[in-house]
């Protein structure tokens, strides 16, 4: 006799309160997984707007609120800078001039923006995208100025069902759609890069950005050059890469605290769930244990029985949870970002991570596995002596 | 397996009462005997058996296995001893209801590490022996009381126990069926040479045994 099957029968040996325990961590699970990967996704994709611009320095507007010097508010300043900050500023390698546009709506349940649109010099597609390539090497970076060709991110793309060639239209303005960009990146797959003139006549910036990246020379000291920006033009700031990522660690430290605690207290409650539920299981079939124990089992049979079976509980509850809270992960990141839930569905592994489902289905068993060791060690203390005794 | 106690002693506490339900005992049984203690309900019958069966322990006095102070052995040796060499026959036949007859005479042997073939043959064996080699398949809720009694005795003979120990085997039985049990345990104690040690009510119980001693109050002696 398998001490697995021996399990599993006892455990459907009580049909409706089994399926309601396993119902109740699964709940739990769905809620610890939903809310763990939304926090992870969130806090990736803060970290993301950072990578970017990684060792540059963002110059943008003093009275700007911005999530990694990346503009949420309107801020903006004579696009020359960039070319006086080059010239006039020690220690200034390239200063790029961008307009970096979040289609934010307070009004609606937003945390993050659904798309952007980033308007910079056509002669610095390296520069600000690094390698990106476009998807299947279909289609070409605008070259022209004042063209009205953009290249947009492939959720952007899948949303609307664009291709290249397509003609859009951005905020009443037609323009063409002249690559996509092949990228994993949350904010790129949503953003539509173009020309930096076609962005300021777009979005009514005449002649004016929100934002300069700031290369510094290799080796210059990045304080120096930070503390001569913001002297020389008072009404700016200048962040570091460092200092972009102290402004909203607070904010993260403060989400993965919370997202920390609320798992804490789900998880202690599917443990009590559990622990009671067995608690009731090891109670009811005290002539059994006492009955193995009489036989001679040895004590270590006998635990094994019990935590088998609670991690059998978590092992089943883990599956349906992971599988359901991936899915309430989706809908979460679909209400936050406007963006329809079928987009989502490729990128599930993406917002919920295979390595995290391991971690969460690993977590739910030994919480289960925990939940089960006082009744595990009740369940060895079971006397046949004792228990005729208490049944006559 | 030889059996000696020495002033066994077992007392329990109620309330603020102390209640001696054995009350030195000393009691010799010899190998291969069958020995049946009796006595009205709450005379210490069972306490006795479990305390010979090593499943409690005694307040005062010793317990001697084959010579052997059993007092002085771990939880551990004492399992042992439990699953090898003692069987045991309840009078509520305690067989596990999630598992078939078959499963129920395995266990044993599985706990002792017997290999599953080895376990599925002398299960169908033992169960042929106290005639239910037809009904292997069968949880004890599909079972007659007579026949959850013969699974509980073919499950404490799976690993051929020299001690058998019945507390009441036929206490639940109609007196057709008691009769059956109780030719079986004879069977066993003269065809497998295996001590028998039985605490009953039953007349005919005590019409087979070679000792007879009666337990009243926690005191134990041999039948006049």
């Amino acid at each position: 006799m398998k001490l697995l099957t021996l399990c599993i029968r006892n455990l459907f040996r009580r049909k409706m309160r089994t399926s309601l325990c396993i119902a109740g961590v699964a709940l739990a699970a769905t809620f610890v997984v939903a809310v763990g990967a939304t926090t992870a996704r969130y806090v990736t994709v803060i970290r993301e707007m950072n990578v970017l611009f990684s060792g540059q320095i963002m110059v943008v507007s003093k009275s700007a609120v911005v999530i990694q010097a990346i503009p949420i508010t309107r801020g903006s300043f004579q696009e020359r800078l960039a070319e006086e900050i080059k010239t006039e500023i020690e220690g200034v390698e390239k200063a790029v001039p961008v307009l970096f546009i979040t289609s934010i709506n307070l009004d609606q349940l937003q945390l993050i923006p659904p798309n952007f649109t980033l308007g910079m010099p056509v002669e610095e597609w390296r520069f600000m995208l690094g390698p990106t390539p476009l998807k299947n090497g279909v289609g070409h970076f605008p070259t022209n100025e004042s063209s009205s060709e953009v290249v947009v991110g492939p959720s952007l793309a899948d949303q609307y069902g664009w291709v290249v060639g397509d003609n859009v239209t951005v905020n009443g303005y037609n323009v063409t759609v002249a690559g996509i960009l092949d990228t994993k990146l949350a904010i790129l797959s949503r953003c539509i890069v173009m020309p930096l003139k076609l962005a300021q006549t777009i979005y009514a910036y005449p002649n004016s950005v929100n934002m300069i990246t700031v290369k510094p020379v290799q080796g210059y000291p990045i304080a120096n050059l930070t503390e001569a920006i913001e002297k020389e033009y008072s009404y700016l700031k200048a962040l570091t890469e460092e200092e972009r990522n102290d402004i909203i660690q607070p904010v993260l430290d403060q989400v993965g605290l919370w997202s920390f605690g609320i798992q804490t207290v789900v998880f202690a409650i599917s443990l009590i769930l559990v622990m009671t539920v067995t608690l009731m299981s090891v109670s009811e079939r005290r002539r059994d244990f006492a009955t193995l124990d009489a036989m001679g089992a040895p004590i270590s049979y006998v635990f094994r029985i019990v935590l088998v079976e609670t991690a059998l509980i978590g092992a089943i509850a883990g599956v349906l949870g992971i599988a359901l809270g991936s899915i309430a992960s989706l809908i979460l990141a679909s209400l936050y970002t406007n963006i329809p839930l079928a987009l989502f569905f490729p990128s599930i592994f993406e917002i919920v991570p295979p390595l995290y489902m391991l971690e969460m289905f690993t977590a739910i068993v030994a919480v289960c596995c925990v939940g089960g060791i006082i009744p595990a060690i009740n369940a060895t203390r079971m006397r046949i002596a004792e228990v005729l005794r208490a049944e006559y | 397996m030889e059996i000696k106690t020495e002033n066994l002693t077992r007392t329990f506490r109620i309330g603020p009462s102390t209640i001696k339900a054995v009350d030195k005992v000393n009691l010799e049984v010899k190998e291969t005997k069958f020995i049946a203690v009796v006595g009205p309900s709450g005379s210490g019958k069972s306490t006795l058996l479990n305390l010979i069966g090593l499943n409690d322990r005694p307040t005062h006095g010793k317990i001697f296995i084959d010579n052997t102070d059993t007092s002085l052995l771990s939880s551990a040796e004492r399992r042992k001893i439990r699953l090898l060499r003692m069987g045991f026959v309840f009078q509520t036949f305690n067989l596990l209801p999630m598992l078939n007859a078959l499963e129920n005479v395995e266990l044993p042997m599985a706990l002792a590490g017997k290999n599953e073939k080895e376990q599925r043959e002398k299960a169908l064996k033992l169960l042929e022996a106290v005639g239910l080699g037809n009904r292997p398949f069968h949880r004890p809720k599909e079972l007659s009381m007579g026949e959850m009694q013969r699974v509980a005795i073919a499950r404490a003979l799976a690993n051929d126990p020299e001690l058998i120990i019945a507390d009441e085997p036929t206490g639940e039985l109609d007196s057709k069926t008691a009769k059956e049990i109780i030719a079986l345990l004879y069977e066993i104690n003269r065809g497998k040479k295996a001590t028998v040690i039985v605490a009953t009510h039953d007349e005919k119980i005590v019409d087979v045994a070679d000792t007879i001693y009666v337990m009243e109050d926690g005191k134990l002696r041999l039948k006049d």
